[in-house]
């Protein structure tokens, strides 16, 4: 059924016009914030000194709606009668604890305040690297997405179609038809190391709504993130910082690669979220090679402390 | 009430629990599913636990029995009483066949003759004769034939994912082109549908079996020779039929005829599915009988019924003669089949097919081929899909039995389900972190595609799925220098026989789709020390002589078989 159907073409056409105004996307961004003043990236914390023995459920709770309403509510970005595509890192077959996948109350926190804003529809999908009912049951996020009122989307192999990315590397590439049909995607990645681009941010969590052979991006990771984060528009984006992997990412597996951090930040740029991440890491975020050339493409910004964010410290 | 009338009453009961029975075996396949890394939760097993052909087999193969098996000597007990009514009432692949007999009238003509017994229903127990005498030699072969291994083999393998290709290709093709009138859209009928066979019947991604065309075609012959003589399988080849044939000998409940009565017009004949001579006074075969009444009802004179008779009373029953020198022939039929499968290096342990990667838990080869019987369960509950049907890697002994095939799908590294739910321990339910430390085969790179080795180029996917928490897979950095000139340092990935379990996911998230350039062969499994090249521990000349350096003090050609 891959022949061309009118909704295609509509698709296609808004997909390349989005594509030409992509390059003003910064610009526009900062239009739209001195419009309204809001800011462009909030961090919210748990005490360090409350951090050892914190509950680390209410912690992710907490952290996400405050860092949410930092930014100026879900309303600002979701409209009565949206659909959303809710998109955490769920790619793996690994419980929470090891901080392989999105903290799952993170994710149920973004759900509820979706609903709460008048979605009408909260998707929430990935496409993992394992069988997608293991990972979605055992990392927690389908519990606690459903118990938000989302709906858990089991990705169809059949329904990734060829979209024209347009980017500087990639031309089309396959991408989730549902994913680019939502009114709003919001991306829910977690912070953690990889074993190739030294950290795996906001833009590599676009990995999960392409198709194709996406083991071939690894010979290029940083153009072909870049491009799909150019394609995917993001408007919020929401770090999880609650457990960070440190090391054998993106899979880990061992408990003691993972630190409690108790941080959660959400931005509208990602770029700046992206730079956030690697700093955490405890990396310069120009060595991050995607991170540094989504910069250079004008995607945002490196120097997040330039935004402004908004510091919240709960305990 | 007259009986005749009981005798109808009684086949609608009849009825009633073979469609039950039909629709448990079907909630069980479809139960079957994977769940958390774990068992699933319904007793998926439980036909073949109830299973005597199974359970004797298994006995005189292993000469071991499983507590849980022993349901099989309740059929046996029933049998003993009331005939093969397991046959008649129970069994679900013999509902399918009165399923597809019921149409025979419309295809042709049905004649006493046809009807009547045959000699060839005699083949059954040569077959069965067969089978056991391989058995005993520790040849496990009833699972090609045993209705319930091959019934659940046939849906769960193919049929169940041919409905899935098939609604699947509906659903999104609805999806894709959304045909639509006004604000009435098609896929809004048609998703929840797909929605729900999605997560309630099939409850995988996609699932695809190779070689699977042989199995298809022989259960839809099994099915279509219904239209030849009603119930073809079961008179004629079902081993399973003939061992309850031997215990149904003299039942207590049995069939008698008033031969005042008998007006000779063979209306029972044509009713009986077994071809069990109800029309014959004193020639009813007991061993052929299903006990389902029809031949009861159909009779206008009242002139048949069942009744009980003590089993010191000889029948007045027929018997079928199988005949010692048949018998004798089919003894030795079993023992040429059995040798000539052994023929093969493989099954004497002479070479190991680098391609026959078993499950993890899957005893040694010997042992686990007089334990499978192919029943399919574990390739059905595999997550990843990556256990399949094996044609010719296991010679012909080992027909249809599990391996991993890693171009597929792998082994989950959370996940011991195929374990858990083998109906006969051919796989041992490991728990789970005993799992995942058992090798089932090593991964092996070939350099002449791996990108960094091969094309100087960047790629580490092998190593980001492996899912060993030190990771089995590890780099060295190396230089490369490309076409212009320039030097790029590149991670070279090398395999650490010591923590690789051979899981498998390294070839199948390989960049290369076609063969792979990391492929996981059989060396270094667990369950055959003589397949392990590499000497076991980090360093293997530390110590050569202080701890067994095999890690197994028994070879495998001492183990007595």
């Amino acid at each position: 059924m891959s022949g061309s159907t009118r909704r295609d073409f509509l698709k296609t056409s808004a997909l390349v016009g989005g594509g030409l105004v992509t390059a003003d996307f910064l610009a526009l961004t900062r239009a739209a914030l001195a419009a309204d003043t809001l800011p462009a990236m909030a961090i919210a914390r748990w005490s360090e000194t409350a951090l050892a023995g914190a509950d680390l459920t209410a912690a992710a709770v907490g952290l996400t709606e405050a860092a949410i309403a930092s930014l100026g509510g879900m309303d600002r970005f979701v409209k009565k009668g949206d659909t959303i595509w809710v998109k955490p890192n769920i790619g793996w077959n690994r419980r929470p604890e090891l901080a392989a996948n999105t903290n799952p109350d993170v994710v149920g926190t973004v759900v509820r305040l979706c609903k709460d804003a008048g979605a009408k529809t909260v998707k929430v999908g990935d496409h993992p690297c394992h069988p997608a009912r293991q990972a979605y049951r055992n990392s927690g996020i389908a519990k606690a997405a459903e118990a938000a009122g989302g709906k858990m989307v089991y990705l169809d192999q059949k329904r990734f179609k060829d979209m024209p990315i347009g980017g500087e590397f990639l031309d089309k590439w396959p991408v989730y038809l549902e994913v680019a049909e939502a009114d709003l995607v919001i991306n829910v990645p977690i912070l953690k190391h990889h074993g190739l681009t030294k950290c795996s941010l906001s833009m590599k969590n676009y990995m999960g709504v392409i198709g194709g052979n996406r083991s071939a991006w690894h010979q290029n990771m940083d153009a072909c993130v870049t491009d799909i984060t150019q394609f995917m528009k993001p408007q919020l984006t929401v770090l999880d910082a609650v457990r960070v992997l440190t090391d054998h990412g993106p899979q880990g597996g061992n408990p003691e690669d993972v630190d409690v951090r108790g941080i959660v930040a959400a931005s509208t740029d990602v770029v700046a979220l992206d730079a956030l991440g690697a700093t955490l890491l405890g990396h310069d975020p120009a060595e991050i090679g995607y991170v540094a050339a989504a910069a250079n493409r004008g995607l945002g910004t490196l120097d997040y402390a330039s935004l402004n964010p908004v510091e919240k410290i709960l305990s | 009430m007259s009986v005749v009338e009981r005798a109808r009453r009684i086949i609608w009961v009849r009825r009633a629990v073979q469609t039950a029975v039909l629709g448990i075996f079907l909630y069980l396949l479809t139960a079957n599913r994977p769940a958390d890394g774990v068992a699933p939760s319904a007793p998926v097993d439980f036909f073949f636990d109830l299973d005597p052909l199974v359970m004797v087999s298994t006995w005189l193969a292993t000469h071991t029995l499983e507590g849980i098996s022993l349901l099989g000597l309740i059929v046996l007990a029933v049998t003993l009483v009331f005939g093969r009514v397991f046959c008649g009432w129970f069994c679900p692949f013999g509902t399918l066949h009165n399923a597809v007999a019921s149409v025979r009238r419309q295809f042709r003509r049905v004649a006493p003759r046809t009807e009547a017994y045959s000699r060839w229903q005699r083949a059954k127990y040569f077959v069965f004769i067969a089978l056991m005498v391989m058995t005993v030699l520790g040849a496990q072969w009833i699972g090609v034939l045993d209705p319930f291994s091959m019934l659940y083999r046939s849906v769960s393998l193919t049929v169940l994912p041919a409905a899935d290709i098939a609604m699947s290709a509906v659903a999104n093709g609805v999806y894709l082109s959304d045909p639509h009138l006004g604000p009435l859209h098609l896929r809004d009928l048609t998703e929840p549908v797909y929605r729900w066979w999605q997560e309630r019947v099939a409850a995988t991604e996609l699932r695809v079996f190779s070689g699977t065309t042989v199995v298809f075609l022989i259960f839809t012959a099994a099915l279509v020779l219904n239209l030849v003589r009603n119930r073809f399988w079961c008179r004629y080849i079902c081993p399973l039929g003939a061992m309850l044939g031997l215990f149904a000998v003299r039942p207590l409940l049995r069939l008698t005829s008033d031969p005042d009565q008998c007006n000779s017009c063979q209306k029972c004949t044509l009713a009986c599915p077994a071809a069990a001579q109800p029309e014959l006074p004193d020639q009813w075969l007991a061993t052929e009988c299903f006990g389902c009444w029809n031949c009861v009802g159909s009779c206008s004179n009242q002139g048949l019924d069942f009744k009980w008779i003590p089993p010191t009373r000889k029948s007045s029953a027929g018997a079928v003669d199988i005949g010692k020198r048949r018998a004798l022939a089919s003894a030795v039929g079993g023992v040429a089949a059995l040798s000539m499968m052994r023929i093969t290096p493989a099954a004497n342990a002479k070479t190991y097919n680098p391609a026959l990667i078993r499950p993890p838990g899957a005893l040694a080869e010997r042992d686990f081929l007089q334990r499978c019987v192919k029943c399919g369960l574990c390739m059905q509950t595999c997550p990843s899909g990556g256990l399949q049907p094996t044609w010719a890697e296991a010679g012909l002994e080992g027909l249809w039995s599990p391996m991993l095939v890693p171009a597929i799908g792998w082994c989950e590294f959370e996940c011991h389900a195929c374990g858990q739910v083998c109906p006969t321990e051919a796989i041992q339910p490991l728990p789970l972190d005993v799992k995942k430390k058992a090798k089932i085969g090593l991964a092996v790179f070939d350099t002449n595609r791996c990108l960094p080795f091969a094309y100087g180029r960047e790629c580490i996917v092998c190593e980001e799925h492996c899912p060993v928490p030190d990771k089995a897979i590890t780099f060295e950095l190396r230089e490369a220098t490309q076409r212009d000139g320039t030097v790029r340092t590149l991670k070279f990935p090398r395999v650490d026989p010591d923590r690789c379990t051979g899981c498998g996911i390294c070839e199948t998230k390989c960049v290369f789709k076609d063969a792979a350039a990391v492929r996981v062969v059989s060396a270094n499994e667990d369950r055959h020390p003589e397949n392990q090249p590499i000497l076991s521990g980090s360093d293997p000349f530390a110590d050569p002589y202080g701890n067994d350096p095999y890690g197994n003090s028994e070879s495998e050609a001492s183990s007595g078989y």
